[in-house]
């Protein structure tokens, strides 16, 4: 057995060699790689269930609700697990929900979201519809098809303010991969429009979630614990609903009036098609009202966006485009309203000074250009010497044009330095964005020579021409301002010279402890002269108050001793349409509290449409016994 | 006094003054650690289902009381009469296995391990199980009847063919883990009888080339591919066996030093590990008692091991050592393959870790097998 013996070490040898084996992968496993392990075995083990969060309302000034929150049944349909049955599911919908089943297959037709993403096909379903649902897993098989409790906006006021609003959405495929990051879910809703957009991360609010242990199947076995979710944000605006609900209303009334006057241009009726109204706190920069015609009801945004609701949002004739802002997206050539600003920086560099008077003919010519070009004044007549104030008060063009003209002259023998006409301008917040609280902001323009080699299609000749500086003098052609861009410049003559930035948002209220931001308007001197200021809005009162001002038909028998008007009128030419009507006003004139800036789109002269919409909204903000007859008529 | 003497020598050596304690001691050590693995592998399911948390446990120990009664009964015997009967032995066990392969009389569920059995009264018995003893039984008669210190060719020829019987029966079970058990058997009780490294060698190439030859012909079944290709290539195997491993691996890796605690394991109170009361039971070991619990374990086993190759030498006989061998190769090579499986090294085949695993017929072949050794261990001297 010697032999034996040996061979049985052997044995032992080979046995002995697999616990080294063992052994050795025992310790990599559960010593080396141990973390590794137990992060598996918790993802495994651990469930992750979110609990919705409320997003933040949106109150308005004296806190009262503008948009609230409310609970929707929605269906939702996954098309990735649908598989052959999708015909019959389809056709068992549209039966339990009663809509053609065409339409299902349009609202599934999307490559909005993933294909894996549960697509919502009807909101607001009765408790009756959802019961059905669930108790015939054999019509609905449940990974094809669920019905969420889900919270949605809430609308108490209908269509109000719904372009600064903006609306909610399912988040969108192609935006989430990068939102992925910032914890967003697949069957997460975001701001998509407006303020909902811009202040997202506020209104938002975070999660909560709920921990479970599952055992392989899936099954719950107990609850970990619960993170709460935290509310989102309140935003209270600086908006006051009733003088919100004013603009709307007297913008549409206003628009409606003017598609009865009859326009001497083009010997038809005023279009009048669409406009903005802007209400703005001058001091803080607050925006009081914001008002944009054609509108549209968010709540069309939260049942889903109906085929006809879609064409008329984004389809319609690109005159009406009810979906735009025009109050912050629309940026025409602001006409005469412009003056006021030319005025300052004339005074600013010596072109104009108060105490002189200026020739206002008929028409004007550049000295020394030879070409013929003849710019007209607004109406055929010869006023003679006229001071600032009654230049603006007649809102004499002539005047400007020269200028206009001297700005030219004057940058060409560079005695100002690289044009300080547009740089002032520009200054007072034209041509660029005012950085309001809303998205998709458009800057409008003001050019000047450093454009024409950019832009050699809009300039004779290619080159900057003293047309230019003309016609910039009397806010044509080669200048272009929102409203709100135009709100905002007033203000500064309104509120002492201060440049601030429009604001929507006033301030954001933390849901639980209350605790609030303030939105402010970060405003800073552009160092005009008091005086200056002060001027100009006397001079502007005198456009309402006195015979001969070009507003003083529109507000005729307005009370001007209690209530001082300081307004200008504007209307300017739009090529291929009616003219763009413009009206700006600070009421009270002595200490202006509000800054009222009204745009009609082919709305004619600016006292035809913008000047009585403006006037009735400050009747009614005053609570003034509103006049019923309104003259429409009066010049530039 | 002589008389006294002589007496004295024979009370001596009486077997029973020569029963293995150590032996017993740590196969009792293992069936009882071996309960409490059960417990906490079974309970939260059973609990579950609204049944007795203990039903396993307690039909495990029933089969544990009569292992032992198996023990007694096998050492009380002595082995030598086996070499009588290893003809029988032998031919019952093929005949039971060809038995088994016959739908009605046998029954196997290829999604579990694969092993077929009969139905008797309740209770499954699976031949394959008792093939490997009457494997042992057989080949350690004809070794011991050799007349050479070592196999020739010829020898080795017929003793492998001896073998491959219950093999190729076992693997048209298709019982890919008793096959690989009988294979291991015979190849280490080869080397004890002192086989030529070139003739194993030459054993070995064979073995390969029947086995891609199975493989080509399809008698492996799809499953076993993937099960074993689970091990060499993750990302290509079924769904399936790649959760098996994973979660195998995900059990004993997140052990750690010390353990989650007896009971106190996610995958296994979750039930995330197939198969666990079974093939899977040393993840249980790996989880809840950690690196330390499982090397305990695995001492155990080689305290085990110890004590079969011990008696392998000490027996005065050819038979027994190569009875102990057998048995010894057999522990050896379950217990390596089953651990191995479950930590990753090995691949998955159905191979139950021997007194852990729940099953009635592996413990009773498995107490068989002790008592084997017992027997050969009470009665070296004469």
């Amino acid at each position: 057995m010697e032999k034996a013996s040996s061979r049985l070490r052997l044995l032992a040898l080979l046995v002995a060699m697999m616990f080294i084996a063992l052994s050795t992968r025992l310790w990599f496993l559960q010593v080396l790689a141990v973390e590794r392990f137990t992060d598996l075995a918790q993802d495994q083990s651990i469930r992750f269930v979110p609990v919705e969060t409320l997003r933040g309302r949106i109150l308005d000034a004296n806190e009262r609700l503008i948009v609230g929150n409310r609970m929707s049944l929605e269906v939702r349909v996954n098309r990735a697990e649908m598989g052959d049955d999708t015909e019959a599911v389809l056709q068992n919908l549209a039966e339990v929900l009663d809509v053609p089943v065409r339409r299902l297959v349009q609202k599934l037709a999307t490559d909005r979201f993933f294909a894996r993403q549960p697509v919502p096909v009807a909101e607001f379903v009765s408790e009756k519809v959802t019961f059905y649902i669930d108790e015939h897993p054999e019509l609905f098989p449940p990974d094809v098809v669920e019905v969420v409790p889900t919270s949605v906006r809430a609308y108490p006021r209908e269509r109000l303010a719904s372009h600064s609003l903006g609306h909610v959405g399912l988040i969108e495929a192609e935006q989430f991969e990068q939102l992925q990051d910032e914890g967003y879910g697949l069957n997460d809703s975001l701001g998509r429009a407006g303020l909902e957009a811009v202040y997202e991360p506020w209104l938002r609010g975070e999660a909560g979630v709920r921990r479970y242990v599952v055992n392989a199947d899936g099954e719950v076995i107990r609850e970990l614990g619960v993170d709460p979710p935290v509310n989102g944000h309140d935003l209270v605006l600086a908006m006051d609903l009733k003088i919100q609900r004013i603009a709307e209303q007297e913008l549409v009334a206003g628009l409606e009036r003017s598609r009865s006057i009859l326009d001497d241009d083009t010997a038809r009726y005023l279009s009048a098609n669409g406009g903005a109204a802007v209400v703005m706190n001058p001091n803080t920069a607050g925006i009081v009202a914001m008002a944009s015609w054609p509108d549209f009801d968010p709540e069309w945004y939260v049942r889903g966006l109906t085929q006809e609701q879609r064409r008329y949002l984004f389809e319609s004739r690109p005159l009406l485009s009810p979906s735009s802002n025009r109050a912050t997206q629309f940026a025409l050539s602001p006409g005469s309203a412009f003056k006021p600003f030319v005025t300052l920086s004339a005074l600013r560099h010596g072109v104009a000074s108060l105490g002189r008077a200026y020739n206002c003919p008929s028409e004007y010519t550049a000295p020394g250009d030879e070409s013929g070009a003849i710019f007209h004044n607004a109406f055929p007549a010869d006023f003679g010497y006229l001071s600032i104030s009654e230049a603006l008060k007649l809102s004499c063009d002539t005047i400007f044009y020269d200028w206009g003209w001297q700005f030219y002259n004057r940058w060409t023998s560079d005695q100002l330095g690289p044009e300080p006409f547009q740089k002032d301008l520009r200054a007072l917040g034209f041509s660029r964005p005012t950085d309001v609280d809303l998205p998709f902001e458009s800057r409008g323009v003001v050019y000047g020579a450093a454009d024409a080699p950019k832009n050699p299609d809009l300039f004779f000749a290619g080159q900057w021409q003293p047309g230019g500086d003309i016609l910039i003098s009397i806010g044509s052609s080669y200048v272009t301002t929102t409203p709100l861009q135009l709100a905002t410049a007033y203000s500064v003559i309104a509120n002492g010279g201060r440049l601030c930035r429009p604001h929507l948002v006033d301030r954001i209220v933390a849901p639980d402890d209350g605790t609030v931001k303030n939105v402010r308007g970060h405003c800073r001197s552009l160092r005009y002269p008091k005086s200056w200021l002060q001027y100009i809005r006397t001079a502007l009162t005198r456009v309402t108050s006195e015979q001969g001002g070009t507003a003083y038909l529109p507000f005729l028998g307005f009370p001007h001793s209690e209530i001082p008007v300081a307004g200008k009128t504007g209307t300017a030419e739009r090529p291929g349409h009616q003219d763009t009507s413009w009206f700006a006003a600070m009421v009270p004139a002595n200490d202006p509290q509000y800054v009222v800036v009204v745009m009609a789109e082919q709305g004619g002269f600016g006292a035809e449409t913008a000047a009585p919409i403006a006037r009735r909204i400050i009747e009614r903000i005053y609570g003034i016994e509103p006049t019923t007859n309104i003259q429409r008529e009066g010049t530039d | 006094m002589a008389a006294v003497a002589g007496r004295m020598w024979a009370d001596e050596r009486r077997p029973i003054r020569h029963v293995d304690a150590m032996l017993l001691l740590v196969v009792g050590a293992l069936v009882i650690a071996g309960l409490f693995l059960l417990y906490s592998a079974t309970n939260q399911t059973l609990r579950q289902d609204g049944l007795d948390p203990f039903a396993r446990v307690e039909r495990h120990a029933v089969t544990a009381v009569l292992g032992l009664i198996l023990v007694i009964l096998a050492a009380s015997f002595d082995y030598r009469f086996l070499k009588v009967y290893a003809g029988f032995i032998y031919t019952g066990v093929v005949v039971s296995l060809v038995l088994v392969l016959i739908p009605g009389l046998g029954t196997t569920d290829p999604t579990a391990t694969a092993q077929s059995w009969f139905e008797v009264a309740g209770f499954q018995i699976t031949p394959s199980e008792f093939a490997k003893l009457g494997l042992i039984v057989m080949l350690a008669t004809l070794m011991s009847e050799l007349r050479v210190s070592a196999p020739g060719l010829p020898d080795l020829i017929r003793l492998i063919a001896v073998a491959m019987v219950p093999i190729v029966l076992v693997f048209l079970q298709p019982d890919l883990g008793s096959a690989i058990t009988l294979a291991a058997i015979c190849v280490g009780m080869l080397v004890v009888a002192g086989a030529r490294p070139l003739h194993l060698g030459v054993l070995a190439v064979t073995a390969v080339v029947l086995i891609l030859l199975a493989f080509q012909v399809g008698a492996i079944r799809e499953y076993q591919v993937d099960r074993l290709t689970t091990l060499f290539d993750p990302e290509n195997s079924s769904e399936t066996a790649r959760y098996n491993l994973e979660q195998s691996l995900i059990a004993v890796g997140s052990g750690g030093m010390f353990g989650r605690g007896y009971l106190g394991g996610s995958q296994t109170s979750l039930d995330y590990v197939p198969e666990q009361h079974t093939d899977f039971i040393f993840t249980v070991v790996g989880e809840e008692f950690g690196f330390l619990g499982a090397t305990f374990v695995l001492g155990l086993y080689a305290l085990l091991l110890w004590r079969a190759i011990r008696i392998a030498f000490l027996s005065k006989d050819p038979f027994g050592t190569y009875l102990a061998a057998g048995v010894a190769s057999m522990f050896a090579i379950q217990m390596f393959v089953n651990v191995g499986m479950v930590i990753g090294i090995m691949p998955i085949t159905g191979i139950a870790l021997p007194f852990l695993s729940y099953g009635g017929s592996s413990m009773l072949a498995m107490s068989l097998a002790v008592g084997m050794l017992e027997t050969v261990h009470m009665r070296r001297f004469k």
